[in-house]
């Protein structure tokens, strides 16, 4: 990092502030339609009803569910490396931090949207709702859907204003930088931050004790939509492994998209500097670890099932890697524990091609394994005679590109129009750099 | 704007809005009756008793008539030929007078040409003086110029329509059953000299032989021979009786034998020969006249153990078995061929074989005969058609009988309706394949709306009342036939009065009030039965016994196709009622379909397997259906139900399954007249393309997770069985039995305390050894709750909606030992279901009831993935009630939304009634006052419901048994139902 300056950092990033072009715009139009086309399959269902997706008796939750925990995992590791990270002072954190923290919110805001979309009257959601009542109604607060709520609910509201905290001197950065109406969105949104010492006292203090409470959300969010899982009495799910499991399959998730995320912005904004290869190499590092806790996980899995002697258990373990779901079990296996593995040589592990094809696999790994969760353990679970199987159907399918859309979309909205690396942060990282040599 | 002007506006505006936002709401007005009948209050049902007509065996109803319209109807407890049950397609006959493709209005086929098939509706007045008009034509062209052909009707009404034809100088009507028993009565005229159908004391039996009659499901009188079957075999302290069962293939009645022995088709009188040698042998028959046993002897001869099981193709071990059980039988009952199966020399030697082992026949009972005994043979229903042209008729009556589906397509019976110079007036409600050719279409009144009278049995008169309103003009046919025939003298004011008057002449009706203690009884049950025809033995029997078991043609290298009677659509009259499509047949748990079942090897032949489409030629026509692999029929055996695949019959029939019956000859048997159900297949094969089945099963077999249990008798019998759910530990096999009561929780493994209840903890104790999977249950839940009828294709995606389902178990080393095995909502105390829901919609009763509250229901679906039992029913769309089919739906239960989840409730608004019921009478339930509506209807008793609070009510008790388990139980859900073990009998 030593070419870099403030100037040259300053510089960087608000060089992706300038007008967009048509091959953008393009995008968002694109990703836009998405929406629309995930917004018009999820009317269509209200109206004509949760038929219309592949759900049946057994598997009665489906592909909603799946991309719920799917994205709430990829929500993971934004608040892994910029609140844990940032207490364990890895300074390598800093120029993706700001990138995962928006994915987090983003990612969340996608995931929040999936048990509206699942429930079979949306429109009756409010009666999850502790409100007083003349019927003195009140939601059941033993039901894990109503820890789901209030943990996603919190780390929503803590992401996003962790998030923005962070973002404060950057936009006033932008702010300084710019004319027009610009300078006066950015007004309000700097909140008159000037960069008195005074100012950065408190906003140094205050990161750090945002980042101390969120630290404990990460391991809880995910823990509980375990839960969801796990308070059950169905065959592979009843399991006290689940939380963890579940956190490190969140956060391996979450990395992984880092990269995919990551590695085109890096490409398309110029910032080979100020992300550099190691920065990457180390979140490859990371993803390894989370890997092998992952793979440690599914061995744990059988291991219990064979162990329990529960005819039940072991019969739907069987099922899951040779039953007619097995491909998408294998697909699991090898794509989160077999092809990280990879990352062992420092080759592939530098290499932004590799990084980024992995990922993607990651990716595909991480939905599968919330298919072979959520899917094959009901479809076989205790009563034989009820067994069935379960495919998406094309509604299902538009609304999860719909999904997939909604994110793409204000991701890139917001990398074009915000400041997507942390300048500040990076300057800090070269100030240390300077005064402790490394 | 004047401030009135406005407010006005302001509420107009507010109306429409509200009037708009409720698109998909019901109708908001409801009508009051300013002055209602006597018997109609509001809120309450009133029982009307009446028959039941959906087949001949004539059981007794109560209709419920909820303001004005009949909602459901149930057995007659009265009633001596049903004892207050029902099957299945007598629960669905409500769907007969609320079909949606019911014709109201008499049609006329325009122009009057018979290829056109264009109808014109006409007024009744019109269609009546156009029959006659019709039939003054018809009776100055001759004689003989006005034929009739009707359903099996009771007396009063089959002796108006003769009156009616001698008055047109024509001969009598016939009587048409598809299934009429031909072999069996002629059998039983050779050997006894009764051209009749005896009725049988099965409870009486200690052992019983079934040569494919499947008397469980369609064979005579069902209900009663379930009830009287299970009075035999049910397990009593000491014993069971034994049932063994002869046949290609395993029916339902195959499937609740001791032992199902598959023999070759058309083979079983080898079997009985068999029998009927070694009876001899033992010196059995010494009461029959020495000159027939001569003449059994000589031609039982050659069939010696080994020579019978190979004629027979049976396992020469079963044989022995069988031999050893019939022999040491006190009152051994042996019965003949099914409906379908029909070999005249295999219910002749029943007859023998019964003779020899008793030659009192202490068990047949000829008093009571069978009515359908009374319709035509198949021979002279073909004859019928032929003499038409022959005669020259003018004009034919088809009175509700359908013989362009149930006969074969080269009888000639299209050629002849659409014949020019025949004028076809069909009395249907349905525009089936034989009304479709008609000329002119009558509808007349179905038996709930009408006066009636008719007896399934010789000496049990059983009446019929309209239990509602009309909703269509149509009339009675005996009031038309009336009007047509006599004019304005007819011989009594109305075809009431003509029933009344018949069963007063007949000295049923004596008393000035008999009718309407009749009517109120729902019939005379103990009516003097005429002077009955004894039998007496017919020695020339003697000399038909020569070519026994050589009667089905075969040729081993080509299978044989048997088509064979539906439990559900009978012989097709049931095919268009929803109800009895959607509920899945009870051993392939297929609905709406028509698979043809073949044994593994006879497919693998093929070229074909399980799912997969296939083709099957015989010399007289081709179907294409699915192959289902089963080793419940013989190799080389395809088996097929009757009564789908109709060209005509309404929405829910029309183009939906396959008819078997067009692969038939109408060739029928030269002695008996009877037609043969089973043919050669000239052609068998798959045609490569894979169908989904429509089936509700996911699994045959139960993994050995302690679901549906049985014991061997001799360990109940010796009291060492072992108890299931007895033990301490936490584990699949030592988990204890749970009752869902505060005894049932331990700390040591309960986590919540109990619950508390008061005074009521209601539970449902299942006797698996008296289930005999008839699935009766399962459609008296349909028509009571309400419950959605979701179509083939949304069976085959899994979305099917049945509260109660009779699971089918196969056991995995022998695939026909078969547990029928009720699940519904097991209303756990510790129910999985109750926690995970966000909003408390599965809430757990003061009365232990997991109610299902559907408005607070926001659809999670958790409540049912965590539902060890899958009993949950998710509404995955608004269900359809096409009108007036939404008529029959009851008030006292909500029609559900999509959206929400559903299930079993215990029928608890009839729990509601006995509380209202009870607090009147200031007292506490009474045991057995609740009956929920499967309990209720269940044929052999297998259902109790009560409470469990109560230490001597009958439940309580029942939990006491050795046998009581409770499904899974090692999950510590403490399920309210529990299930008696089924108690099987191992023979070496």
């Amino acid at each position: 990092m030593s070419e870099l300056t403030y100037a040259k950092i300053d510089q960087t990033v608000l060089d992706t502030l300038r007008p967009a072009t048509g091959a953008y715009w393009f995008t968002v139009a694109l990703l836009a339609a998405g929406i629309l086309g995930g917004l018009a399959c999820w009317i269509y269902q209200i109206f004509i009803g949760i038929g219309v997706g592949g759900q049946n008796n057994p598997v009665a939750w489906g592909t909603y569910l799946i991309n719920f925990v799917f994205w709430v995992g990829i929500a993971h590791s934004g608040t892994l490396i910029s609140a844990i990270l940032h207490l364990f002072r890895a300074g390598w954190r800093n120029p993706i931090a700001r990138a995962a923290e928006t994915m987090t919110v983003f990612a969340v805001c996608t995931a929040g949207l999936f048990p509206f979309v699942h429930l079979g009257r949306a429109w009756m959601v409010f009666y999850m709702l502790p409100y007083p009542n003349q019927r003195t109604l009140w939601p059941n607060f033993q039901s894990p859907l109503m820890f789901d709520v209030v943990a996603i609910s919190t780390y929503l509201i803590v992401s996003s204003l962790f998030w923005y905290t962070g973002l404060l001197p950057d936009l006033a950065i932008v702010r300084d930088r710019s004319t027009g109406l610009r300078k006066k969105i950015f007004t309000i949104l700097s909140m008159g931050w000037t960069g008195r010492m005074e100012q950065w006292r408190h906003y140094v203090r205050g990161y750090l004790f945002f980042a101390a409470l969120a630290t404990p959300l990460v391991i809880s969010v995910h823990s509980v939509v375990s839960w969801d899982f796990a308070l059950g009495v169905v065959p592979g799910w009843h399991t006290t492994i689940f939380a963890p499991y579940f956190v490190a399959g969140a956060i391996h998730s979450g990395l992984a998209m880092v990269l995919t995320l990551m590695i085109p912005l890096r490409k398309i904004f110029g910032y080979e500097k100020i992300i550099t290869l190691d920065v990457l190499e180390n979140v490859a590092k990371t993803i390894i670890f989370t890997g092998l806790i992952v793979g440690f996980a599914y061995g744990t899995e059988f291991f219990i099932a064979w162990y329990s002697h529960n005819s039940v258990e072991i019969a739907i373990f069987k099922w899951r890697a040779l039953g007619h779901y097995r491909v998408g079990f294998w697909i699991m296996v090898i794509c989160n524990t077999i092809i990280p593995l990879f990352l062992f040589l420092k080759r592939i592990r530098r290499s932004i091609i590799w990084l980024f094809v992995i990922s993607i696999f990651i990716n595909i790994g991480m939905w599968f394994e919330r298919f072979v969760i959520i899917i094959s353990s009901v479809a076989h679970d205790f009563m034989p005679h009820a067994w069935g199987l379960y495919w998406p159907t094309v509604v299902e399918m538009g609304i999860m590109v719909g999904s997939f859309s909604l994110f793409f979309f204000l991701f890139i909205l917001f990398v074009k129009h915000m400041p997507s690396v942390s300048m500040t942060e990076n300057k800090e990282v070269l100030v240390q750099g300077e005064s402790h040599g490394g | 704007m004047k401030r009135r002007n406005f407010l006005k506006l302001a509420g107009m505006g507010s109306l429409s809005f509200a009037a708009s936002a409720c698109t998909s709401e019901t109708d908001k007005t409801i009508f009051s009756l300013v002055q209602a009948p006597a018997d109609m209050v509001t809120g309450s049902p009133t029982w009307y008793a009446s028959t039941c007509r959906e087949c001949p065996a004539g059981c007794g109803i109560i209709a419920k008539n909820r303001e004005g319209r009949v909602i459901k109807v149930e057995g007659n407890p009265l009633h001596p030929i049903n004892r207050g049950k029902l099957c299945i397609r007598g629960q669905a006959v409500v769907q007969g007078i609320y079909n949606p493709d019911r014709i109201k209005s008499p049609l006329l086929k325009k122009n009057g040409q018979k290829k056109n098939s264009q109808w014109q509706p006409i007024s009744f007045s019109q269609a009546r003086s156009l029959i006659q008009e019709k039939t003054i034509q018809a009776v100055q062209n001759g004689s003989d110029k006005v034929r009739m052909i009707t359903e099996l009707v009771g007396d009063s009404q089959m002796t108006l329509f003769t009156r009616c034809l001698e008055q047109f100088k024509s001969k009598d009507p016939i009587a048409f059953e598809p299934l009429a028993y031909e072999t069996l009565k002629t059998a039983n005229r050779e050997a006894f000299g009764i051209d009749g159908l005896p009725s049988y004391r099965m409870d009486k039996a200690d052992c019983l032989v079934s040569l494919g009659a499947d008397f469980l499901e369609t064979w005579l009188s069902p209900v009663e021979y379930a009830w009287q079957f299970k009075a035999m075999h049910a397990v009593k302290t000491e014993k069971k009786g034994i049932f063994f069962h002869i046949s290609p293939y395993q029916s339902l009645t195959g499937a609740n034998a001791d032992r199902w022995i598959a023999c070759d088709p058309g083979k079983e009188a080898a079997v009985v020969m068999g029998l009927i040698k070694a009876a001899l042998e033992q010196g059995r028959g010494s009461g029959l006249p020495q000159s027939l046993v001569q003449s059994l002897r000589d031609a039982s001869e050659g069939y010696t153990a080994q020579a019978t099981a190979r004629m027979a193709g049976i396992n020469p071990k079963d044989f022995e078995t069988l031999k050893s059980h019939v022999l040491k039988a006190k009152t051994p009952l042996i019965l003949g061929t099914g409906a379908g199966g029909g070999a005249f020399q295999a219910d002749l030697a029943a007859n023998m074989l019964n003779l020899v082992l008793d030659p009192d026949l202490a068990l047949f009972d000829f008093d009571h005969r069978h009515r359908v005994e009374r319709s035509a043979r198949r021979s002279e229903v073909l004859d019928f058609f032929k003499s038409l042209s022959a005669d020259a008729a003018k004009l034919l009556f088809i009175h509700n009988a359908n013989p362009v589906y149930a006969l074969p397509h080269d009888s000639g019976v299209k050629e002849t309706l659409t014949d020019d110079r025949l004028f076809v007036v069909s009395f249907s409600n349905f525009m089936d394949d034989t009304t479709a050719l008609a000329d002119l279409i009558f509808p007349v009144s179905l038996s709930l709306e009408s006066w009636d009278e008719y007896s399934g049995k010789n000496g049990i008169i059983s009446t019929l009342q309209p239990a509602m309103g009309r909703l269509t003009e149509a009339p009675h046919i005996g009031d038309l036939m009336l009007d047509v025939a006599f004019k304005d003298d007819q011989p009594v004011s109305d075809y009431k009065a003509w029933v009344m008057t018949r069963l007063h002449s007949r000295g049923i009706v004596k008393e000035k009030n008999g009718w309407l203690k009749a009517l109120q009884a729902g019939g005379v049950f103990s009516a003097v039965s005429q002077a009955v025809t004894r039998p007496r033995l017919l020695e020339s029997v003697a000399g038909l016994f020569k070519t026994v078991a050589d009667t089905v043609e075969a040729d081993p290298a080509k299978p044989i196709f048997a088509a064979v009677p539906s439990i559900r659509f009978f012989d097709g009259r049931g095919a268009n009622r929803p109800w009895l499509c959607e509920i899945p047949d009870p051993l392939t748990k297929v609905a709406w379909q028509t698979p043809v079942l073949g044994h593994p090897e006879t497919l693998k032949a093929a070229g074909t397997g399980h799912g997969e489409g296939v083709e099957i030629k015989t010399r007289y026509g081709r179907v294409e259906t699915i192959a289902y692999e089963t080793r419940q029929v013989k190799t080389g055996v395809l088996v097929m139900g009757m009564g789908q695949g109709h060209r005509h019959f309404g929405r829910y029939a029309e183009n939906v399954g396959i008819n078997p019956l067009t692969l038939l000859s109408t060739k029928t048997d030269d002695h008996t007249g009877a037609p043969v159900f089973s043919i050669i297949v000239t052609d068998f094969t798959g045609t490569g393309d894979t169908i989904p089945l429509a089936h509700t099963d996911g699994s045959r077999i139960q993994h050995g997770r302690k679901i549906a249990l049985s014991v061997p008798l001799d360990q109940v019998i010796k009291n060492d069985d072992e108890k299931t759910g007895h033990g301490e530990s936490l584990t699949m096999e030592g988990f204890p039995f749970t009752l869902p009561l505060p005894e049932g929780y331990d700390p040591k493994r309960d986590f919540y305390p109990p619950h508390g209840h008061e005074n009521y903890r209601w539970a449902m104790v299942v006797d698996l050894d008296k289930c005999i999977g008839c699935a009766a249950c399962a459609a008296a839940c349909y028509v009571e709750n309400n419950i959605g009828i979701v179509g083939k294709d949304r069976i085959i995606e899994g979305r099917e909606m049945a509260w109660l389902q009779v699971e089918r178990y196969h056991d995995p080393e022998n695939p026909e030992k078969i547990t029928f095995f009720p699940m519904m909502c097991q209303h756990c105390d510790n129910a999985p279901c109750e926690p995970v829901c966000p909003v408390y919609a599965p809430h757990h009763s003061k009365e232990g009831i997991n109610n299902q509250i559907y408005n607070r229901c926001i659809g999670t679906r958790f409540c049912s993935q965590n539902c060890p039992y899958k009993v949950r029913r998710f509404n995955w769309f608004e269900w359809e009630w096409p009108e007036p089919l939404n008529l029959q739906l009851n008030p006292d239960v909500t029609v559900r939304s999509k959206g929400v989840m559903e299930k079993c409730s215990f029928c608890v608004q009839r729990i509601k009634v006995a509380h209202g019921v009870a607090k009147d009478e200031k007292r506490d339930i009474k045991d057995g006052e609740v009956i929920p509506a499967c309990v209720q209807t269940c044929p052999t008793g297998a259902l109790t419901f009560g409470n469990l609070m109560d230490v001597n009510s009958q439940v309580r008790m029942l939990t006491q048994n050795r046998r009581a388990y409770q499904a899974m139980g090692y999950i510590n859900t403490k399920p309210a139902v529990i299930y008696l073990k089924k108690v099987v009998q191992e023979f070496s």
